[in-house]
C-alpha cells in the first residue's frame, strides 16, 4: 500500500521530468535551427557556400513551429506532476522557528491539520481545473500556431493533478494516523 | 461553509480594511507552520471572497484558469529549466574541477583552501541558480579537503555556507528572475547588474577569511604550493563552466534568445557535460529529475499562492495606499530604503528568500519607485532588486534558521552548529558591509548597465 503511493508519486515526477528534458531538447534544436537559418540567409553564406546555403534553407532548417506553445503546455503538465512527490517528501516551505518549542505530540497534530487543509486545497484546485477544461472543450478554442485545442493541455494537467489529489489524500490520512499513533510513516525529505 | 465564513468579522469590512487585516492573518498562519504557499492561497481565497461581499462566484470563475495560466506562463517556464540546469551542474563534475583549479592557485596561502572554496562557489554559481544547491554541491567537494588540511570545523562549514550564497547572486539566478517578473524589468539587465556585486561578495569573503585566520591562527593549516604547470592545467579543465556561462548569459544579453531559451540551452549544456563525465547513469539521472521536481513544485506552489494573494492585495488598494502614505510623510528616500532593507535582514532570518520576495516586493516596490533617488526609474528598479537579493540571501546564513548553515553542518558530524554560528557571523558582517557600500555607491551595481 505505502509502497504503491511512493511509486505513484515518483513515477509521476519522473514522467514530468522527462517531459522537461524533451522540452529542453526541442527548444535547443529550435534555437540551433533558427540561428542556422539566419546564418544561411546572410550575404556571407550566399557568397561562400552558394547553392549549399539555399539547399540548407530548402531542407526546412529553422525555428520549430509552435515551440513556445509546447513549452508552456509541457511545463504546466510537469509542474502538476511534481506536486505529489513534493507533498509526499514534505518539501513545501514552512517557517518552523515559532512552533519548534511545542511538545512533539502537539507538533504532530499541527502538521496533520495543515496536511489535511493542503490536501483539500489541492483537490479544490483540481476540481476548478476540471471545470476550466470543460469550458475549453465547450468553446473549442485552439492555440495560435499549432491549432492545438486548448483543452488538450488542460486535460494533460488535469491528469497529473488527479495523481496529486490521490497522493494528497493519502498524505492527509497518513499524517493524521501519525498524529494519533505517534508512529512515523511518511518519508522525511 | 459560506455560512461559517460570513460569521467572521471580515464580512463587514471595506476592501482596504480587508487588505490590511490580511497581513496579521497571513503571518499568523505562516508562524503556525502552515506551508507558506498554502497560507498565501488561503488568504487570497478569503480576500477575494470577502472583497466580493461574500459572493464565491468570481473566485470560483477565476480559479478555473488561474492555476493553469500561472503554471504555463512563458516567463515562469524559465524556473524549472534553471533548476534542471543546476541539478545537471551538480552532476557535471565541474564542482571538483573548479575547486581543484582554485585550490592549486590559492591553497598554499594562509587560509588558502577556504579562499579556494569561496572561489569555486563563485564559479559554480555561474552555472547554478540556487544557493542551496551550490552550498550542498561545493560542500561535498570542499569540506573533506578543508578538514584534511587542518581547517577548524566551524570555520570550514561557515565558509561553505557563505560561499553557497554566491550561487544565487552570480547569474543565472532564480530569485532575480522572479523579481524581474514582479517588477516587469529586463532579466538580462538584472543578471548583468548582479555580476559586479557578486564578484565583490566573493572578494569580501576572501578578505573575511584572511582576517579570520589572523585572529584565530589555529583555525587553518597549511599545504605545499602546486607547481605552476599543474595550476594552468587545472584551470584549463574548468573551460566548460566558462563556455556555458558565456553562452547562456551572453546569449540572453545579446538578444540571440529569450531568457527561457537561454535556460534551456544551459540545461542542455550542463546535461551534456554531465553525460560526458559519465556521472549521468539512470539512477542518478532519475534522482536529478526528482530533485528538480521537488523544488519546482515547492516554488510554484508559493508562486501560485502569491499570485492569488497579490491579486487580492492589488484589488484592496493596499500597495497604493501605503505608497501614498509614505510619500505624504516626506521621509528621505534613503531612510525608507534603510528601513526596508533592515526589515528584509530581520525577516530573512526566519523566512525563505523566494516567499519574502513574492510577498513583499509588490508592496515595497511601488514605494521605492515613487521616490526620487536621482536616478532613472529603471536604474532604481535594478539597483533595488540587487540590494533586496543580497539582504534576503544574508538570511540563508544568519542563525538560528539559515538553511545553508543546516545543509553544510549536516555534512560534518563532528562540528557543533554553535561553532558554525560563531564563525559565520564574520561572513554576515562582510555581507552587511557590502550592502552599505552598494547602497552608498549605486554606480557599482549600475556600472555595466547602459
Amino acid at each position: 500500500m505505502h509502497r504503491f503511493f511512493i511509486w505513484l508519486a515518483r513515477v509521476a515526477a519522473i514522467i514530468g521530468g522527462l517531459v522537461l528534458i524533451v522540452l529542453v531538447v526541442l527548444t535547443t534544436l529550435s534555437i540551433i535551427g533558427r540561428t542556422l537559418n539566419k546564418l544561411m540567409h546572410s550575404g556571407l553564406a550566399e557568397s561562400t557556400l552558394g547553392s549549399l546555403a539555399q539547399w540548407i534553407i530548402d531542407l526546412g532548417v529553422g525555428e520549430i513551429n509552435g515551440n513556445y506553445e509546447l513549452l508552456e503546455a509541457g511545463v504546466a503538465f510537469a509542474i502538476f506532476s511534481f506536486f505529489p512527490i513534493c507533498q509526499l517528501y514534505n518539501n513545501h516551505a514552512t517557517v518552523d522557528v515559532f512552533t519548534s518549542a511545542l511538545p512533539p505530540k502537539a507538533l504532530l497534530f499541527l502538521r496533520a491539520f495543515w496536511e489535511v487543509v493542503l490536501s483539500v486545497t489541492i483537490i479544490f484546485i483540481t476540481w476548478r481545473l476540471y471545470e476550466g477544461m470543460l469550458r475549453y472543450i465547450g468553446n473549442g478554442e485552439t492555440t495560435l500556431f499549432l491549432q492545438m485545442p486548448v483543452w488538450w493541455s488542460y486535460a494533460a494537467s488535469f491528469a497529473a493533478a488527479t495523481v496529486a489529489c490521490i497522493v494528497a489524500a493519502y498524505c492527509a490520512v497518513m499524517r493524521v494516523t501519525e498524529a494519533a499513533t505517534g508512529r512515523t510513516i511518511l518519508p522525511e525529505h | 461553509m459560506t455560512a461559517f465564513l460570513d460569521l467572521l468579522p471580515f464580512a463587514d469590512m471595506s476592501r482596504l480594511e480587508l487588505g490590511f487585516w490580511s497581513f496579521p492573518v497571513l503571518l499568523g498562519l505562516i508562524f503556525l507552520r502552515a506551508p507558506i504557499g498554502l497560507a498565501m492561497l488561503l488568504c487570497g481565497f478569503g480576500g477575494w471572497y470577502f472583497a466580493m461581499n461574500g459572493n464565491p462566484v468570481p473566485l470560483l470563475a477565476k480559479l478555473k484558469s488561474e492555476t493553469y495560466t500561472t503554471f504555463s506562463s512563458y516567463s515562469l517556464t524559465i524556473i524549472p529549466l534553471f533548476l534542471l540546469m543546476g541539478q545537471f551542474a551538480t552532476l557535471s563534475g565541474m564542482s571538483t574541477a573548479l575547486f581543484k583549479a582554485a585550490e592549486s592557485f590559492l591553497g598554499h596561502r594562509r587560509g588558502g583552501v577556504a579562499m579556494a572554496a569561496v572561489g569555486a562557489c563563485a564559479g559554480f554559481g555561474a552555472i547554478c541558480g540556487s544557493s542551496l544547491a551550490t552550498a550542498a554541491t561545493m560542500g561535498k567537494v570542499a569540506l573533506p579537503e578543508l578538514r584534511r588540511y587542518g581547517y577548524s570545523g566551524g570555520f570550514s562549514t561557515a565558509t561553505l555556507a557563505a560561499g553557497g550564497t554566491l550561487g544565487i547572486l552570480i547569474p543565472p539566478s532564480v530569485i532575480l528572475v522572479i523579481y524581474a517578473i514582479i517588477t516587469e524589468q529586463n532579466i538580462a539587465k538584472l543578471f548583468l547588474a548582479a555580476f559586479i556585486p557578486g564578484i565583490l561578495a566573493a572578494l569580501g569573503y576572501v578578505l573575511t577569511i584572511s582576517l579570520y585566520v589572523r585572529l584565530y591562527p589555529n583555525s587553518a593549516g597549511t599545504r605545499p604550493p602546486v607547481p605552476m604547470a599543474e595550476r594552468w592545467k587545472a584551470l584549463g579543465n574548468t573551460w566548460p563552466v566558462l563556455a556555458i556561462f558565456g553562452l547562456v548569459v551572453g546569449g540572453i544579453y545579446a538578444g540571440w534568445f529569450t531568457p527561457t531559451e537561454g535556460a534551456a540551452i544551459g540545461a542542455a549544456g550542463t546535461g551534456i557535460v554531465a553525460m560526458i563525465s559519465g556521472n549521468l547513469k539512470w539512477p542518478v539521472f532519475k534522482e536529478a529529475l526528482l530533485g528538480t521536481g521537488k523544488t519546482t513544485a515547492m516554488i510554484f506552489f508559493i508562486v501560485l499562492g502569491a499570485s492569488f494573494y497579490n491579486g487580492f492585495l492589488a484589488l484592496s488598494g493596499v500597495p497604493q495606499t501605503m505608497a501614498d502614505y509614505v510619500l505624504s510623510q516626506g521621509f528621505s528616500p534613503w531612510f525608507v530604503l534603510a528601513i526596508i532593507l533592515t526589515f528584509y535582514l530581520i525577516f530573512g532570518a526566519v523566512m525563505d528568500s523566494l516567499s519574502m520576495i513574492l510577498l513583499t516586493v509588490p508592496i515595497f516596490f511601488p514605494v521605492i519607485s515613487a521616490m526620487d533617488f536621482g536616478m532613472s526609474s529603471e536604474h532604481v528598479a535594478i539597483w533595488f532588486g540587487i540590494l533586496v537579493l543580497i539582504v534576503v540571501e544574508v538570511g540563508l546564513i544568519t542563525p538560528p534558521v539559515g538553511m545553508n548553515l543546516f545543509i553544510i553542518n549536516g555534512m560534518d558530524r563532528e562540528t557543533k552548529i554553535t561553532d558554525t554560528y560563531k564563525a559565520v557571523m564574520f561572513f554576515v558582517g562582510s555581507d552587511i558591509l557590502r550592502v552599505v557600500i552598494l547602497v552608498v555607491f549605486p554606480a557599482i551595481t549600475l556600472f555595466l548597465i547602459p
